[in-house]
């Protein structure tokens, strides 16, 4: 079987197949061509590790307990009736 | 003290879990940890207000991004106006995966960049990229999850997705050669 789609095309999924915004149909073509292309999969691990990065380095920072606290109180004070 | 109503449980239970994620993408929005919390707080008074708004089982954390981001630019961005870049669309950024693929060909260096220079990276990205990414790339939103929220067409979204990552990948390679977290290239200017 030979590849649905060449490099080019493969340059032009590759943000939309990372953010899983493919069709299943189309995500499938892009799939086999990494299979294919050693060029293309490094191009796709390259930005892979970037996204995973981002991900864990944003996802370090919380919201100050502080911050839950005034919250909470100012949405009780909000409630109370009257 | 009152027992909560209905609408008051629903609304603990949907919209609280969501703190941090609203606290991160203030702080990347705000680039200050005070006003962050003003802007989370405030976020979420509305929120409640007009929680009878919200249909409930859809995203919340759509939703309550939405009100975060139309908070942010009605009631935050004139304390410290940013200038709006004119013409974004002509940045068209330098792809630096050409410049490591023999170095680093599946980017190990991302990770060995401390968290501090990375979100300063961030912070530093023209706002209406760094939006997007914060959106997309942190928070793990849709394109058209991001496109309702920020009132822009899916393409824009998919474009300056492009953009503002190519801009954040060649500033944190620039770094990282710097710090020589990466050899600097034989024969590079």
């Amino acid at each position: 079987m030979s590849d649905a789609i060449d490099c080019r095309e493969a340059r032009d999924r590759l943000q939309d197949y990372l953010k899983e915004e493919l069709t299943p149909e189309r995500a499938r073509e892009m799939a086999a061509h990494l299979e294919r292309c050693r060029h293309c999969f490094s191009q796709a691990k390259f930005e892979e590790s970037f996204l995973l990065m981002l991900r864990i380095k944003s996802q370090r920072t919380c919201c100050p307990n502080a911050l839950k606290e005034r919250i909470l109180a100012a949405l009780r004070a909000e409630r109370e009736p009257g | 003290m009152a027992e909560p109503t209905t609408a008051e449980r629903q609304f603990d239970a949907e919209a609280l879990p969501h703190l941090d994620a609203l606290y991160r993408v203030g702080l990347r929005l705000t680039g200050d940890p005070s006003q962050a919390e003003d802007l989370v707080q405030d976020t979420m008074l509305k929120a409640y207000r007009s929680w009878r708004q919200y249909r409930p089982g859809t995203n919340a954390k759509g939703w309550l991004l939405t009100i975060l981001r139309n908070t942010f630019i009605n009631d935050y961005r004139r304390r410290k106006l940013e200038p709006i870049a004119t013409d974004l669309e002509a940045i068209e950024p330098h792809a630096i995966y050409r410049n490591i693929e023999e170095a680093d060909p599946e980017g190990a260096f991302f990770s060995q960049i401390v968290d501090e220079k990375v979100l300063e990276a961030v912070d530093a990205l023209p706002a209406e990229f760094r939006e997007v990414l914060v959106l997309s790339d942190m928070e793990g939103m849709s394109y058209a999850e991001i496109a309702e929220a920020l009132h822009i067409p899916v393409g824009t979204v998919k474009s300056r997705l492009f953009r503002g990552r190519r801009l954040l990948q060649a500033k944190l390679y620039e770094y990282a050669v710097e710090t020589g977290i990466i050899p600097a290239r034989k024969g590079a200017r």
